[in-house]
């Protein structure tokens, strides 16, 4: 814009340039800390409910996992089940990536002016999320991944191991959160196009010699959605029919698969480093630091997620110690961390996906250097929005895990059971409410 | 402080009479396709497409009826363009045509001389006005018209429903024609009215009164908040002139600290800033959301005065050594 000319001229001590990562990788524009008076709301209801729900909710378990649910007309099944459609969703994967490809090999080096960074950050990364609680595991049925593996399926795959579960996801998870959050020049398609051919390649290598079962397992932006999809009000029964049934049935059926804890936990402490990404004196401790800014950053994603996961691990032994008989005191409950998990994700990119989507898609259409649009919501309906968000993420987290609890120990011991939950999830509450404050 | 609208004095949701050609008064040709073309002659208030659509139909027999075209295009010649010649005009722009019923004249005339042109609320054009404060100071203004074309194209010509231009009058006196939906109108400024002008310089008008629509710019930008960031070294006089600098905040950098430490200022939605950087090596400085760049050279103080307009969290940065300075929180 102005004149950049003579910036090389005279760099005395620092020549190397810090390239500060910008949070969210695209966006310009940050949410506005919320004021105290909806942080105490939100706190206060957290904290009522909690209570409440201690002494009212029920004492005999309700949620069926997926043995329940409302099947849908048989034709919709029909419809949803069809080859076509299947086929139709792949090709809609396939063009979908070869237009990001595309864009990210011929457009332009500058975020602004190509929708690339937009697309994969807000398009896929937030976009997941109210496509999977609206339509269920929807990157399973896009990933142009397993369309490519569709072309030259492994013969005879090998059975995964059965200890692997999701952890490779949660892995990947960590390395794209990094990427989003840490990362320097995340934008440039240098950046991007290195770490898709590091993602093709894992993918593609794991899927040859496991098969496409492979992607369920590790694929981050499927294990994401399948687990966000949890939540959504359509689902599938064990019997196979599409079914509507209340979130609370699909929650429960998520699948004790290991690597769940730490797909949970890194979901929670990279959304509580963006939060904390934000505040000066983070900022000033980035840029002060001897280590230099992205290995500090990378220690202070590492360490959010670590945090998040230990206050678990400390809840689990807990819970351990208070019940003898409870033999994965970590799968049993990580379910019932998902909503709080979602509620940090909503609260958080909510205004990036609703500015920034928009602009992308606008840039795609070819528009050159689009305008963001204004925020939709005003300063305090958007903190009422984070607040509600995180308080209702809260209270499906307690009625979830208050419902797995009187499942799993006794009667009697049932409430004072799942105190340590309770003041975990007040802890992962309260934190996420401090995060937006600060 | 967006979307300050007003409503001109707009007519009821009625059928939009697009910018077509008037009916053409006086006896007008049309043809009749048929078996045996024939002339028919129409009587008043013919409409003027409807001809010529017939026109060229007619002209599509081609071979035997080659004489009967030559006769149409001669009758044509005669009746339709008798008297007056239209060619050298640009569609609907003819005298002729801007008769027919482009409203009546009113006596009255406004404040600048023009005289109003009546038309049925049903019909005549609406105006509303949005201004936004522009980052350098002065009000981008918005026009969104209903039922009206801006025609640059014709203006001097004839009167022509849903045609013509609209002239700012910033507080009662005349400034500039705007001939499309956006204008600027420079700081000082204190009361905006939109006026919608006909091709022929008089006044489109409802019920007497000019269609029109008035926005107060009002006098906010520059209201000195208190200062409660502690990087901020607030001088802010308490002016309301659009020049004023508003808040001043003085950074200065050195290596990879910044003095005072990055904090966030916070400012209302609407006031002055000025940012007042001292840098020790050349860079640039870039005020996100606002896109505002600063170039920064050793040692010299620069500084950037801005309006923030727009509320959220934003970071300043400087782009080589990619510091954040500071945090402008936009409430």
């Amino acid at each position: 814009m102005t004149a950049v000319a003579p910036a090389h001229a005279a760099a005395p001590a620092h020549a190397e340039p810090l390239w500060l990562p910008l949070a969210h990788g695209v966006g310009s524009q940050r949410d506005l800390p919320l004021s105290p008076f909806y942080a105490y709301a939100g706190a206060f209801t957290a904290l009522l409910v909690s209570f409440l729900a201690l002494g009212l909710l029920w004492s005999s378990s309700r949620f069926r996992g997926d043995l329940s649910g409302r099947p849908l007309p048989a034709a919709l099944q029909r419809l949803a089940d069809a080859p076509a459609t299947r086929t139709a969703l792949r090709l809609l994967g396939v063009a979908a990536a070869v237009l990001f490809l595309f864009h990210l090999l011929l457009g332009p080096d500058d975020p602004d002016r190509n929708p690339a960074p937009g697309a994969l950050y807000v398009l896929l990364w937030v976009g997941l999320v109210p496509a999977s609680l609206l339509l269920g595991p929807v990157w399973r049925l896009l990933n142009p991944l397993r369309a490519l593996h569709a072309l030259r399926p492994p013969r005879n795959p090998r059975p995964l191991p059965a200890a692997l579960g999701i952890r490779p996801a949660a892995a990947g998870l960590l390395l794209f959160t990094w990427l989003e959050l840490v990362a320097p020049d995340n934008t440039s398609t240098t950046t991007l196009l290195t770490a898709l051919a590091v993602h093709i390649a894992v993918q593609l290598l794991g899927a040859a010699r496991y098969g496409d079962r492979w992607f369920a397992h590790a694929d981050p932006f499927e294990a994401y959605s399948s687990l966000l999809a949890r939540l959504s009000p359509l689902g599938r029964r064990a019997d196979g029919r599409l079914v509507l049934r209340s979130p609370f049935h699909g929650l429960d059926s998520t699948p004790h698969t290991p690597g769940l804890v730490a797909t949970v936990c890194v979901l929670l402490g990279s959304t509580a480093y963006d939060g904390l990404s934000d505040n000066p004196r983070w900022i000033t401790t980035l840029q002060t630091s001897s280590l230099g800014p992205v290995p500090t950053a990378t220690l202070g994603l590492l360490a959010a997620v670590a945090l998040a996961a230990s206050c678990y691990g400390l809840c689990a032994g807990a819970l351990r110690l208070m019940n003898p008989a409870l033999t994965t005191p970590l799968t049993s409950f990580a379910h019932s961390l998902l909503p709080i998990a979602l509620g940090y994700l909503v609260a958080h990119y909510f205004s990036l996906l609703v500015t920034e989507g928009p602009r992308t898609v606008i840039l795609a259409g070819g528009t050159d250097n689009a305008p963001s649009p204004a925020p939709p919501l005003g300063p305090g309906g958007l903190a009422t929005l984070q607040v509600v968000a995180i308080v209702t993420g809260h209270v499906l987290g307690v009625v979830a895990a208050h419902d797995r609890s009187v499942r799993l120990f006794p009667p009697a011991r049932a409430v004072a059971g799942q105190l340590p939950l309770f003041a975990l999830m007040i802890a992962y509450t309260l934190g996420g409410i401090g995060l937006l404050i600060a | 402080m967006r979307a300050r609208r007003a409503e001109g004095p707009s007519g009821a949701a009625g059928p939009v009479p697009g910018p077509v050609p008037g009916p053409v008064p006086g006896p007008a040709p049309a043809l009749v396709p048929g078996p045996a073309p024939a002339l028919v002659p129409v009587p008043v208030a013919a409409p003027a497409r409807a001809a010529t659509a017939s026109a060229r139909a007619a002209l599509r027999p081609v071979g035997a009826v080659r004489p009967l075209v030559a006769l149409v295009a001669a009758a044509l010649l005669l009746v339709g363009c008798g008297g007056r010649a239209t060619t050298h005009h640009k569609p609907g722009t003819s005298h002729q045509e801007a008769t027919g019923s482009s409203g009546t004249l009113l006596a009255a005339r406004d404040e600048d001389g023009h005289r109003l042109r009546e038309l049925p609320a049903a019909d005549a054009p609406t105006v509303r006005v949005e201004a936004r404060p522009d980052s350098e100071g002065g009000w981008n203004v918005h026009l969104t018209v209903e039922r009206f074309r801006f025609t640059p194209e014709s203006t001097g010509g004839a009167a022509l429903p849903g045609r013509g231009h609209a002239r700012l009058l910033v507080d009662g006196r005349e400034t500039a024609r705007l001939y499309g939906p956006w204008g600027y109108v420079p700081p000082g400024a204190h009361t905006l009215t939109v006026r919608l002008h006909a091709d022929d310089h008089t006044v489109w008008a409802v019920a007497g009164a000019p269609v029109q629509a008035t926005v107060r710019l009002g006098a906010t930008p520059a209201t000195a908040a208190p200062s409660s960031a502690p990087a901020a070294s607030a001088s802010a006089p308490p002016s309301t002139a659009p020049t004023d600098p508003g808040r001043t905040v003085t950074l200065a950098i050195t290596g990879t600290t910044v003095q005072p430490p990055p904090s966030r200022i916070e400012l209302k939605k609407g006031e002055r800033l000025t940012l007042r950087i001292t840098g020790d090596r050349a860079d640039t400085v870039h005020v996100h959301g606002y896109d505002r760049e600063l170039p920064l050279s050793p040692g010299t103080p620069a500084t950037l005065t801005l309006t923030v307009d727009r509320t959220g969290l934003f970071e300043v940065e400087t782009h080589e050594s990619g510091l954040v300075l500071t945090q402008l929180v936009v409430r």
